[in-house]
């Protein structure tokens, strides 16, 4: 079977330093990978040239079997590609439901039934369903910016399931979560998973939320995979422990 | 919309079909010069306002919808052609203009547009063959619609006052629409949205083109209004001053621009009596309102009113109080 996503030798450098050398790796469909390494090891970075928000210096990138380097992150998108950032992204002056909306609109319809159909092109009771799944459900109307950090980053996950993605790629997604939306968000992505066949990529620095979720682990130092495997196989390498120990 | 913005709709609407009756000629022209410039205001509110893109050359267009009108009905093109006309020669140039704003972002982009502003009435002024340079055209002749002249001041208002609620309207549709979230999205943060499919050259582009024929169509309702025009109606103060407008108004809420045409148009008849101390005063209580109020005149009522319901009601929301 063709994987979902293949990355094919990607490196990229800033100036003298590179911060992604030489990686390849595959994911298939229903896959949860998880990508960790220490600070800096070049996990963001990667996940940026894979989704064309940076150029990569050398490599190639495949969705479903087809190239998609320099493509525009909105290309990628609209192929099915779902992601979060690092840094939390929402749209502070817009409503929940309206960022939510936002995240789902540019699939539907065409330039012009986005101009002259309905104004929420049809995705309202959609987005209202996505809201409850986040457990956000009573704050549908307040602006993102004033939700609590820690409801903006499962708002922030929330739009990236919005389009229905076949893949989706989250960067640190537990990041200043507290424990109890820990739990939950760990739950939240199972049932995607699960229910709808999601694959999903997931840089998490938080080990007990990536080995309690994740079916493989690549590891990540100094821009390069120096493990993979499950998680008991990747908790027990004495290259990787030495590798968090070494700093 | 709720009831009651519905009834203040219609209340606003009677007020404008009634108010000129009670006006001497002169009132009316001030009345349809606020019409006109409100257009133009909230053609920039989209651009700056929701879609957080600068621009200093909104009086460009107007100047470029302006200068196509009179031309074209002088030479014995119809009206609505002409104007139609105007509109899209304005959207194909603001589109272009939107260009730069691809590469460039706040400041670099105020400069760059006010280069366009100024490189278009250099234009206007060089090209006397087409333009009449600095003498500008004169005799502009005034629509005539189903064998009604709108010569008259009371018969124009009316012209404008229609052409004003339609292209609010069609404003108001674009901003509820997907286009309009896409605008506010790309105001709030271009990153994530491009990253949710959003295509961030297109609406960057549209959100110049849109509202530069907003532009062009004030543009070309100025030079029926005073049936002369020349290149200094169009230079980069009056691109300033409808900056201020949509600012002092408050950028980004829909009736912002045109309450801020109201006071910039009316501010020196009400000022008048000062005489030589007109212009300080209009720029001390600019300055006094953007520095308590930088959003502007509706985002001080905005957080007086959710305040005043926070006061009612401590447990309210901001939401529920924001109602
Ligand atoms: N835009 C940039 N310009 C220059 N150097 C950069 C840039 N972005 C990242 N780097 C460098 O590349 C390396 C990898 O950074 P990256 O953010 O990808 O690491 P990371 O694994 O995501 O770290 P963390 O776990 O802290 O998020 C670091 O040395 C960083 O300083
Ligand atoms: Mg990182």
């Amino acid at each position: 079977m063709t994987p979902v996503l293949s990355v094919r030798n990607v490196s990229k450098s800033f100036g003298g330093v590179k911060a992604v050398d030489n990686v390849s790796f595959d994911v298939h469909q229903g896959e949860i990978l998880g990508l960790i390494g220490p600070n800096g090891s070049g996990k963001s970075t990667l996940f940026n040239c894979v989704l064309g928000q940076l150029p990569a210096s050398t490599g190639t990138v495949l969705v479903d079997g087809k190239e998609v380097a320099g493509k525009p992150p909105c290309d990628l998108n609209k192929l099915g590609v779902g992601r979060t950032f690092q840094m939390l992204q929402v749209f502070p002056e817009m409503t929940v439901l309206d960022n939510i909306i936002l995240a789902g609109q540019e699939h539907k319809g065409t330039m012009l039934s986005r101009l002259f159909g309905k104004p929420d092109a049809g995705l309202t009771e959609e987005a209202l369903r996505m809201i409850d799944f986040f457990r956000l459900g009573h704050q549908t109307h307040e602006k993102a910016g004033s939700l609590s950090y820690g409801q903006q980053k499962l708002l922030d996950a929330a739009m990236a399931f919005m389009a229905g993605p076949k893949l989706v790629m989250l960067d640190e997604p537990a990041g200043g979560v507290n424990l109890t939306m820990l739990a939950d968000l760990k739950e939240r992505l199972k049932a995607f998973n699960q229910e709808r066949g999601a694959t999903f990529v997931v840089i998490e620095h938080n080990m007990e939320f990536v080995m309690s979720l994740c079916t493989r682990i690549i590891v990540l130092a100094n821009g390069r995979i120096i493990a993979e495997g499950d998680p008991e196989t990747v908790r027990n390498d004495p290259t990787v422990i030495e590798a968090y120990l070494g700093g | 919309m709720s009831k009651h913005t519905l009834a203040t709709l219609v209340a606003g609407l009677a007020i404008l079909i009634l108010l000129p009756f009670t006006q001497s000629n002169y009132g009316v022209f001030v009345l349809c010069s606020w019409l006109v410039y409100s257009i133009s205001a909230m053609g920039l509110n989209l651009t700056l306002g929701y879609a957080g893109q600068v621009s200093l050359a909104q009086a460009s267009f107007m100047g470029i919808g302006a200068y196509t009108t009179a031309l074209m009905t002088m030479a014995g093109v119809p009206w609505p052609a002409a104007m139609i006309a105007a509109m899209v020669l304005c959207f194909v140039i603001g589109f272009l203009l939107g260009y730069p704003a691809l590469r460039v972002q706040h400041h670099f982009l105020a400069f760059i547009t006010l280069a366009f502003n100024a490189l278009v009435v250099l234009m206007l002024r060089n090209e006397e063959w087409l333009t009449g340079g600095t003498y500008g055209i004169v005799g502009i002749p005034r629509p005539e619609l189903f064998g009604l002249q709108t010569q008259k001041p009371l018969a124009f208002y009316f012209f404008v006052l229609a052409l004003f609620v339609l292209m609010a309207v069609a404003l108001y549709a674009i901003i509820r629409s997907p286009w309009g979230r896409a605008f506010k999205a790309l105001r709030e943060n271009p990153i994530r949205a491009n990253s949710l499919g959003v295509d961030i050259r297109k609406t960057t582009l549209l959100a110049f083109a849109i509202g530069s024929s907003y532009g062009g169509l004030a543009g070309s309702l100025l030079a029926q209004l005073t049936q002369f025009i020349d290149p200094h109606s169009f230079g980069l103060t009056i691109s300033l001053k409808v900056l201020l407008m949509v600012i002092v108004g408050g950028a980004g809420f829909f009736f912002g621009p045109i309450l801020g045409a109201l006071l910039i148009v009316l501010a020196p008849e009400f000022l008048r009596f000062t005489e030589g101390y007109y212009l300080m005063i209009y720029a001390t209580l600019v300055i006094v309102l953007m520095v308590f109020c930088p959003t502007g005149l509706l985002g001080l009522v905005e957080r007086a009113r959710t305040a005043l319901k926070l006061r009612q009601n401590p447990n309210a929301t901001t939401w529920e109080a924001g109602r």
